[in-house]
């Protein structure tokens, strides 16, 4: 490569990494916060504030003790400052509760919001038929489509209105996939969790529309604690998205999300996520640490499909899993996973195979720019009951630029020996003559790397909803700027 | 009682060096590694340990007729009888000397008791410009009962040389015994070292063999690993670039059946630029055996170009066989083409119908796709006797007469 090319190519990468992140602003809404810290107490006012009965009050006070047992793990290949927990507000709500009759009544502030982000709920509506259920600082403020669900019987809900009017669902399958003493992030989400989304598919529904959710961290110093529950019954479908964007913040905001599905005999579940949480700045002030755990279980010939686009956050702690528990269950795992500047990410998933003929897939595709580390970890297990069973696993790297770094931790166990898996790690930048190639047709190095990253992600991107791999690719431009479109 | 209680009161006893009874001290204190610790994840020393040995116990000494019977007949033989050596040969431009110990980088608590407890071993040293033909055999006879042995090993290679090894450890009784090996290789410029290993102990030996190799620019180094019989091993294979233009070669065959235990761990440091390796490790896993594989590529910061591929294949062909395997890399520099891949399965129906069709039986159809798939590897060895001894060894854990040499 001359050397006037590779300048080129350095300035490209030195834009890359410029990029600051775009949706940095805060909506000043008046909140409602309880003081810093994490204690009984604090969890008995979450508890009290939210209306809850005792079962939920002792749900969480278990998680809280089982909590302060545990240490924070430390085993993923990425370093921070360990967050202080008794330096976090553990609760906020917004003070004015709007009214959801329609849309108008929405804080304009909060509109104005999801505006700037490209979000307009009118036209979600309208044109997208999607049923948005807004949180924001972790209480929900909008619901749509809600009559919609209704008549099929689908229950599309904020976890907290779960709690008051299906009582017996939240508390038959709460905890049943990522059970509180699971990891120290999930005992500390068991026991704060403020709000989230309960979803439920009736038997043999097939859900007429995408369901979504966005979140955002508003509140200064406010760690959010997502809580997500999704039903399938048996013989039902449902797809739901997620979406992630937060504001500038110079602390670190904690995030410990969990998310739980659970797929009965023949059901289907597609969970698309795209997350951009503030990563931070250049040097790698600031930024959320994500560290969620994303489970579903599958029962017989249930599917579970994970999709997932990674571009923000400083330091990411993600692996969604699967435990095919039927027969004939299928996991599947999609992940585009972008670091740049001093993020750091370490994703992958994990593929329990108990039941016979289980399937699953995993395609993971790594972007490392700047000075970021990208991981790939992940477990692929076959039992020894799991007769039959199939696993194909791919993880491909990407490095752009020479400080950055990607690495690969697969663990694979077998113990039947009927079953097949394949495991396939690749890592390269992009090729000197395939840039050449572009170059030689006329299209520029800028235009050829978009043209590159676009075609390694395709399987990815392929995989996520229509909405969503529009707003997916955005990110993508977003976070490789000067890069990418 | 068990390792652990013989190791103290032998350290009550043992006259030695104030250095190597700091490290002994240091290790009781530590203990063994457990599969809490991330590179025994899924190996458990805990049996292995509750034993009760004798720590460098002496026997008889080896005869002639045994030599004979495990050499693979090369010329040039170190010989070593419970530790102490009996035999080496006079060769011009390499000075072969017993036990000498040395400095490593090597990290563990097994290898710090290697360096606690080792007098044994050999020491080499090629000269510059040396080529050497015909293999270096060396042979580690164990003849006392229930022995814990260490050797401690070092071969240091002089510019522009060439030369090859074929290493055995061998047991003379049927007894339980434990080796904890360590060899360290330094390649200088522009050297070819190949080394091979032979692990067909007796049943119930067990074995923790480490080889460090440390290369300078332009050297290439392979090492070949044979796993038949024992009932633990476990090897560790470390590689580290320090120069421009190296190449790391590894190739590792696995048969394991019974209740045998095998764990290959390699991991190779790419410190410089311009380098490449290649790992090949094949696995069979029949009976209640169960196979491990780790295999780390570290890619440091601004060791560009480089070319790393490895590649683990597993068969597994009865129902309580088990593999756990962890390819990783972790790279820093962006200017690499690195690959891993990993598969697990069992020989193809097809395949197989197709050789019967033509009138082969089920057993030697089976054994010839087997023998296919683990011969990959076996193909890299240069030396010709060891890829025999390959040869015969599978078709003799597969229980066939295959009557071919490839």
């Amino acid at each position: 490569m001359s050397e006037q090319k590779r300048q080129s190519e350095d300035e490209l990468l030195e834009k890359v990494t410029s990029t600051e992140y775009k949706y940095g602003f805060t909506t000043d809404i008046e909140s409602d916060t309880i003081p810093k810290g994490l204690s009984e107490d604090v969890v008995r006012i979450i508890s009290a504030k939210k209306n809850e009965p005792q079962w939920m009050l002792d749900y969480r006070l278990k998680a809280y003790k089982a909590w302060l047992e545990m240490e924070e793990p430390d085993w993923a290949n990425v370093s921070y400052e360990k967050p202080n927990y008794q330096d976090v507000i553990y609760y906020s709500a917004p003070k004015q509760k709007p009214v959801l009759d329609s849309l108008d009544d929405l804080d304009p502030e909060m509109k104005k919001t999801f505006d700037k982000l490209g979000i307009s709920l009118d036209e979600q509506k309208k044109l997208a038929n999607v049923a948005v259920d807004i949180v924001m600082d972790s209480v929900s403020v909008a619901t749509s489509f809600k009559e919609t669900l209704a008549e099929k019987g689908i229950i599309f809900c904020s976890i907290s209105d779960a709690i008051q009017d299906h009582p017996e669902l939240v508390k038959k399958y709460l905890g049943t996939v990522v059970p509180a003493r699971d990891n120290f992030f999930s005992a500390l989400n068991s026991a704060v969790f403020s709000d989230g989304s309960f979803c439920y598919i009736p038997k043999g529904v097939k859900c007429p529309m995408e369901l979504s959710t966005y979140f955002r961290i508003n509140e200064a110093g406010t760690g959010q604690f997502e809580r997500t529950l999704l039903i399938a019954d048996e013989g039902s479908q449902v797809s739901y998205l997620e979406g992630c964007t937060a504001p500038m913040r110079d602390e670190n905001q904690l995030h410990a999300a969990v998310v739980e599905l659970i797929a009965m005999d023949d059901a289907d579940i597609k969970y698309s996520t795209v997350q951009n949480w503030y990563p931070g700045n250049a040097e790698g002030v600031g930024g959320v640490f994500n560290f969620v755990t994303k489970r579903g279980i599958c029962y017989k010939n249930a599917k579970i499909s994970w999709t997932q686009v990674e571009t923000g956050s400083a330091v990411t702690w993600k692996y969604p899993s699967c435990i095919l528990k039927g027969d004939n269950a299928i996991g599947e795992f999609f992940s585009v996973a972008v670091t740049n500047n001093r993020q750091q990410a370490d994703t992958g998933t994990k593929m329990i195979h108990l039941g016979k003929n289980t399937k699953s897939t995993i395609i993971a595709k790594g972007i490392s720019a700047g000075k970021s580390d990208g991981n790939y970890r992940g477990l692929v297990k076959i039992s020894k009951g799991a007769t039959n069973s199939r696993n194909f696993s791919q993880c491909d790297s990407l490095l752009m630029g020479d400080k950055c770094g990607s690495h690969t931790f697969p663990y694979i166990e077998v113990k039947n020996n009927s079953s097949k898996v394949e495991h396939e790690a690749t890592t390269s930048k992009i090729g000197e003559d395939q840039i050449f190639y572009c170059n030689q047709r006329g299209i520029g190095t800028e235009a050829a790397i978009a043209l590159i990253v676009n075609g390694y992600c395709k399987d990815v991107l392929n995989q996520l909803p229509m909405e969503f791999a529009v707003e997916a690719q955005k990110l993508l431009e977003i976070s490789l700027e000067g890069s990418v479109g | 009682m068990g390792l652990i209680e013989n190791l103290k009161s032998y350290s009550e006893k043992v006259q030695t060096s104030e250095k190597k009874k700091e490290l002994l001290t240091s290790f009781l204190v530590k203990g063994f590694p457990t599969t809490k610790d991330e590179e025994w994840k899924y190996t458990s020393l805990k049996k292995v340990v509750a034993k009760e040995y004798t720590i460098e116990n002496t026997g008889e000494l080896i005869d002639s007729s045994t030599i004979e019977k495990y050499s693979l007949g090369f010329e040039n033989k170190i010989v070593f009888s419970d530790g102490k050596l009996i035999s080496s040969p006079n060769i011009e431009g390499i000075s072969i000397s017993g036990f000498s110990d040395f400095e490593d980088s090597t990290t563990g608590s097994v290898l710090q008791l290697n360096k606690a407890l080792a007098n044994n071993g050999f020491t080499i040293s090629v000269d510059k410009n040396t080529v050497l033909e015909n293999p270096i055999e060396i042979l580690f006879f164990s003849t006392a009962a229930n022995n814990f042995s260490q050797y401690r090993n070092q071969i240091s290679v002089g510019d522009n040389a060439e030369v090859k090894f074929v290493e055995r450890i061998q047991n003379t009784n049927d007894s339980t015994s434990m080796v904890n090996h360590f060899t360290q290789i330094n390649c200088a410029k522009n050297t070819k070292v190949e080394y091979n290993k032979i692990q067909n102990n007796t049943a119930d030996s067990r074995l923790i063999d480490t080889v460090s190799v440390y290369q300078e620019q332009d050297s290439t180094c392979d090492i070949n690993t044979l796993v038949f019989g024992g009932s633990f091993i476990r090897n560790n294979l470390n590689f580290e670039q320090n120069g421009s233009n190296c190449e790391s070669n590894m190739n590792g065959v696995s048969i394991l059946d019974d209740n045998q235990l095998a764990d290959n761990h390699t991991f190779v440091d790419h410190k410089s630029a311009h380098c490449r390796s290649n790992e090949m490790y094949k696995g069979v896993y029949l009976g209640k055996s169960k196979g491990v594989f780790n295999g780390k590529i570290m890619v440091r910061p601004d060791a560009q170009k480089i070319d790393a591929f490895q590649s683990n294949n597993n068969l597994l062909l009865s129902d309580d066989s088990s593999i756990d395997s962890k390819p990783q890399l972790e790279i820093y520099a962006d200017d690499v083409k690195c690959s891993h891949g990993c598969t697990i399965g069992q020989l193809d129906d097809d395949e197989l119908f197709y050789m019967r069709s033509r009138g082969i039986g089920i057993e030697e159809a089976k054994a010839v796709l087997t023998y296919a798939f683990a011969s990959e590897a076996i193909e890299n060895i240069s030396v010709e006797p060891v890829k025999l001894l390959a040869q015969n060894l599978l078709a003799q854990k597969l229980n066939v007469d295959l009557d071919f040499s490839l």
